[in-house]
């Protein structure tokens, strides 16, 4: 049998995905678990956190090895990862993606930055950052995501054998999706070849952070209204949803806009701001000013609506959303 | 996938091979084996998954299990407990609230003494409705006379799974039997799992057919009479029997237990007892709790403290004698319940255990009762040490402090509280006067004149931004379409469903106005409550200090599924005439609990259950004609609408509204599209439903007093479209435009066209 190349107290080498909904983090790490237990003879357990979250929401894919003599008990999720692999890089905006790593644990992200530049942004104290443009392989050889960072994760786990895996991706997909077969292997192969390494030692006389477990609710039982009851309508707007989207995101051109409304019949995600001024000829007229991108999840349904060339679907660059947002202005009742 | 280790134990008589697959595979697994002959089923998570992997088996032909989706979980027992009746072997798996759904069925099972399996996989029962694991439903499940066997992980999963049916037929019990497991903990984990490596090795298990020689009826030479009409004194003899039946199960079960491990190497007995020889301080948990705490008591037993755990493989019958045997010289333990029993001063099993103790004449073991765990809130080894410690402090001071409480509670930070964010909508911009309906007092129709689409993006949303549905989701543009239509108040309430999942995640509220969710399948009686509360306040007086400048319109907003389980209370509710209205948006399927067929999925389609392979194409009959069902209740208006035509919808939208508030119940249903599960791109969405209304499946019409008229008819328009050109649009559907499956695609446009006749004769005939 392999031999893992570091084990917790219990015996556990433990893997954690982060990734949203529909970027296939789920399978990844169900593929790489079977990998684990049915290629390398290991025992292992996965999982993703299950909730109500749709496609475009943070999710999570948790992975324990162990040799066949250690007993799975444990079903809660992994909070000290030796290795974790972030599908979206905008997710760190959002959510504590390197929660719990060792200083000796690996970080995988998918992303076009550099190690250093991701170290950074990430506020990671030491540890190895590896780096796979998992998107613009997917888009080159017409994959998903999924296949690229399952092909550098193989990297970081030697002990696995990625010709097990592709037997493993082979059968996951030729009985639904044959087709799919020839650039999922290509998309694996090349992210298992591309992936870029550099680790940072935890400076001298420094600590990792200490492990926080947050799991307690901003409510309890003597502040939530009885019942369940949210009387707070409307408070979903706090919510950034941007993270949602997975690359690609509509531009508005002012100069072009005849304001039909048809973008806003279609729109699933009330993005866009619309306000009531005088026309040429003095009449009040709504008039569609913008699009509030804390809440666009890129569907671009708005794009095929529109009648001119007023929206148009781009990918999305770093600081464009924030710069060209044009936020809703909200009735608030606190200011 | 199975690994190619032949006996792996060595223990094993009969070839067993490993798979790793989680829980509800596991479920599946074993009933394939096993053969059953009948499923009921109704989707609820986290259980589906076990009729979805059915499912899928079936597809492929490799079982022979008629797959019956019910149209909720009433029926779902009801077609269970039918089959059984009628001498054949019969599953089933729910969950939760469908398990409460399905409640009043379970004691009919077992009383009339007809066996089935049921997998139960547990999860918090409603409300607030929680979808995660504990053991609320399965406490429900204690008297209602079904033995409970306990599935500590997917291995015991599919063990449990295998003798269950053999203990139910046991000529001795002749009960329906319960398999109980954790939803996602167990159900969605997956593991090594040794099986049986040949189904023949089961069945030589638990015998080809049931046991003979009991009634059925289906036996024309012997008629039987079920479910007499029973009052005193009979009634009490036949409980009596029940009652004997359930303590049978007790040896029955080990009898069949001591004969499995024979077979395989693996060992049930009634109580899981770990490391409790000697032990002074325990903790008693159920399931996969129960797994994690023997870490803790290898890490307790490390530092010298004599610790040790139990577990119950079956909680009915309930091991009362072995449990009081087990904590015979146990200075203390703590007994965790992952449901509460309301006002009983500890959990059922807390409760049961300090019976079991006095039963035996224990009164100095010291028994600390918590509830942990609710909902699905995560036990981890720390919340084990805290359960231990507990136990020690007990066993130190020979008294319990607190007997009863909770842990894992939290009192909140009142500084933190959330404010109120957004101020009320004002009336006067809800109410633009924009648009205007008009009676024609000679036909009795309504006229409706609205402004351009421009005008009315003056009035605010009804959902705020920041709901988390799937990006491209066509719920809420159809949905704020037709709210386009709408002037004034609402009060709305929304069916469980993808709608109400994504827009209340607490302590989130989508809803600017206010609104209700209750159960699955009640939302029409619940709103007609809501409804005649209004009015009958209204009448009374007791709302004129609000100044209401209008009446409310009220909305029930449901997906297709909402309207299957739901059907007959909107069937009700609009027999009763109440002023709402009911709005459908239809995604042809139970996207929210993971695509299933909704019988709004039409011939052919691809869903989690009604999947393709080489014996199964797709769904296997037509969809639901919802709209015209609701017709024949002859409410005064029915409709249909896209959000591809909004002119259309908003006009339709706004005599909803006269009709609400006016005469009594609409029934409206939306087309939308739903990216993720048709297997379509994000951004097609409205083409996709335009495509579905031109090729005439979908047409746009209105009955408005009886009277159908055809509001946009593809063929005047020249933009009659083929059935493929709809069909090539998604995944879900791309295998109908191979030549393989010509025969069902013919099948479906000649459905298809011959409702669209029907809806031209109806629309040319004012009586039809």
């Amino acid at each position: 049998m392999v031999q893992l190349p570091k084990l917790n107290e219990l015996g556990f080498f433990e893997i954690r995905l982060e990734s949203i909904g529909g970027l296939g983090a789920n399978l990844a790490g169900k593929m790489l678990a079977e990998a684990g237990v049915e290629g390398a003879g290991l025992n292992g357990v996965s999982f993703s956190s299950y909730g109500s979250e749709k496609k475009g929401s943070p999710v999570k894919a948790h992975i324990r090895f162990c040799d066949l003599k250690t007993p799975i008990r444990d079903t809660s999720p992994v909070e000290r990862p030796h290795i974790v692999a972030i599908f979206q890089e905008a997710l760190a905006k959002t959510v504590n993606v390197i929660s719990g790593i060792y200083e000796d644990s690996t970080v995988l992200v998918n992303s076009r930055k550099s190690p250093a530049e991701l170290k950074n942004q990430m506020k990671l104290l030491g540890g190895t950052i590896a780096v796979v443009d998992a998107t613009g392989i997917a888009l080159e050889e017409k994959n998903r995501v999924n296949m690229a960072m399952l092909g550098a994760m193989f990297r970081l786990c030697p002990f696995l054998d990625p010709q097990t895996m592709k037997d493993v991706i082979r059968k996951s997909l030729e009985a639904k999706y044959p087709q799919s077969v020839a650039p999922a292997l290509a998309t694996f192969e090349r992210g298992y070849q591309e992936v870029t390494f550099e680790t940072f030692p935890l400076p001298e006389g420094m600590s990792m952070p200490s492990f926080v477990r947050a799991d307690t609710p901003i409510l309890g039982y003597q502040t939530q209204p009885i019942g369940g009851i949210v009387a707070n309508p409307g408070n979903s707007i706090l919510k950034d949803l941007s993270i949602s989207r997975s690359g690609m995101m509509p531009h508005f051109k002012a100069d072009a806009c005849i304001h039909c409304a048809q973008c806003d019949n279609v729109c699933p995600d009330n993005c866009f701001v619309w306000e009531e001024l005088p026309d040429k000829r003095g009449r009040l007229q709504m008039f569609l000013q913008g699009i509030d991108y804390q809440y666009c999840k890129g569907c671009l349904k708005c794009i095929h609506a529109c009648p001119t060339d007023a929206l148009s679907g781009e990918r999305e660059e770093e600081g464009y959303a924030e710069a060209n947002r044009f936020p809703h202005r909200f009735d608030l009742a606190v200011q | 996938m199975a690994m190619d280790i032949a006996k792996e134990r060595g223990t094993a008589k009969v070839e067993q091979r490993v798979v790793y697959e989680s829980g509800n595979e596991m479920a599946a697994y074993a009933a394939h084996q096993i053969n059953y002959h009948i499923m009921g089923y109704f989707p609820i998570s986290p259980s589906t998954e076990v009729a979805q992997f059915l499912d899928l088996m079936k597809a492929n032909g490799e079982h022979d299990i008629k797959l019956i989706p019910s149209d909720g979980e009433h029926s779902s027992a009801g077609i269970c407990y039918g089959a059984s009746t009628a001498g054949g072997r019969v599953f089933n798996a729910t969950s939760a609230n469908g398990y409460m759904y399905m409640l009043e069925q379970m004691p009919v099972q077992s009383g009339t003494r007809f066996p089935m399996v049921m997998n139960l996989v547990c999860r918090s029962i409603s409300g607030p409705l929680d979808i995660h694991g504990d053991h609320s439903d399965l406490y429900f499940a204690l008297n209602t006379g079904w033995p409970i066997l306990m599935c500590r992980d997917p291995q015991a999963v599919y063990d449990m799974n295998i003798m269950a049916i053999k203990l139910a037929e046991d000529p001795e019990v002749r009960l329906p039997v319960l398999v109980a497991s954790d939803g996602y903990f167990t159900s969605h984990q997956k593991r090594r799992v040794h099986t049986f490596a040949h189904k023949e090795d089961v069945l030589k298990f638990v015998g080809e057919q049931p046991p003979a020689g009991f009634p059925d009826t289906l036996d024309r030479n012997n008629p039987i009479t079920v479910g007499p009409y029973m009052n005193e004194p009979d009634y009490i003899n036949n409980r009596y029997q029940q009652s004997q039946a359930m303590y049978k199960a007790e040896e029955v079960f080990e009898r069949i237990a001591e004969e499995y491990e024979l077979l395989t190497g693996r060992k049930y007995e009634m109580l899981d007892t770990y490391r409790m020889e000697d032990a002074e301080v325990a903790v008693f948990l159920m399931n996969s709790a129960s797994e994690i705490i023997k870490d803790v008591v290898d890490n307790l037993r490390s530092q010298g403290i004599k610790a040790g755990s139990i577990a119950p493989n079956m909680i009915r019958p309930f091991p009362q004698r072995k449990i009081a045997e087990a904590l015979k010289n146990v200075k203390a333990v703590t007994v965790g319940d992952r449901a509460d029993s309301y006002g009983a001063h500890g959990g059922n099993m807390s409760n049961e255990i300090k019976a079991a103790l006095f039963t035996y004449g224990n009164t100095t073991t010291q028994v600390v009762s918590r509830v942990y765990g609710l909902g699905g809130k995560e036990f981890y080894a720390e919340d084990g040490h805290y359960l231990f410690s507990l136990a020690i402090e007990a066993a130190n001071s020979q008294r319990v402090e607190v007997p009863f409480d909770y842990y894992g509670h939290t009192p909140g930070d009142a500084e933190k509280a959330p404010k109120r964010l957004l101020k009320p909508l004002r009336f006067e911009d809800l109410k633009t006067g924009l648009i205007t309906v008009t009676k024609n007092e000679e036909s009795g129709k309504l006229g409706v004149r609205i402004p351009p689409l421009r005008a009315l993006t003056k009035k605010p949303k009804r959902i705020a931004p920041g709901h988390g549905a799937c990006p491209g989701c066509g719920i809420f543009s159809g949905l704020e379409l037709f709210f386009k239509g709408i002037e004034g108040d609402i009060v709305a309430l929304f069916h469980t469903g993808c709608a109400m999942v994504v827009t209340t995640g607490y302590p989130y509220s989508s809803h600017k106005a206010t609104y209700i969710h209750n159960l699955f399948q009640n939302g029409a009686a619940t709103l007609s409550g809501v409804v005649e509360m209004f009015w009958e306040r209204k009448r009374r007086g007791e709302l004129d200090d609000l100044g209401l400048q209008d009446d409310f319109t009220f909305v029930m907003v449901t997906g297709d599924g909402g309207m299957d389980i739901g059907m007959g209370p909107a069937i009700g509710a609009a027999l009763r005439n109440h002023r709402m209205i009911i709005v459908e948006y239809d995604n042809e399927g139970y996207m929210n609990t993971g695509a299933q067929l909704s019988y709004s999925t039409p011939l052919g389609h691809r869903t989690s259950t009604s999947n393709i392979g080489s014996v199964q194409k797709g769904k296997v009959f037509h969809h639901k004609d919802t709209a015209q069902i609701m017709a024949a209740t002859n409410i005064p208006y029915v409709f249909t609408g896209s959000e591809a035509y909004p002119q259309d919808l908003v006009k339709k939208a706004a005599k909803a509204q006269w009709y609400a508030q006016n005469e009594g119940l609409v029934y409206g249903k939306i087309l939308i599209a739903c990216p993720l599960n048709w297997i379509s791109p994000d951004d097609e969405g409205t083409n996709i439903v335009d495509a579905a209304v031109n090729s005439c499946f979908f047409p746009l019409y209105e009955v408005e007093r009886g009277e159908t008229a055809i509001t946009y008819n593809p063929d005047e328009k020249g933009k009659r479209v083929p059935l493929v050109d709809w069909l090539k649009t998604m995944g879900k559907t791309r295998h109908l435009i191979k030549p393989e499956n010509s025969e069902a695609l013919a099948e479906f446009e000649r459905e298809v066209n011959r409702r669209w006749q029907v809806l031209l004769a109806k629309h040319e005939h004012p009586f039809l």
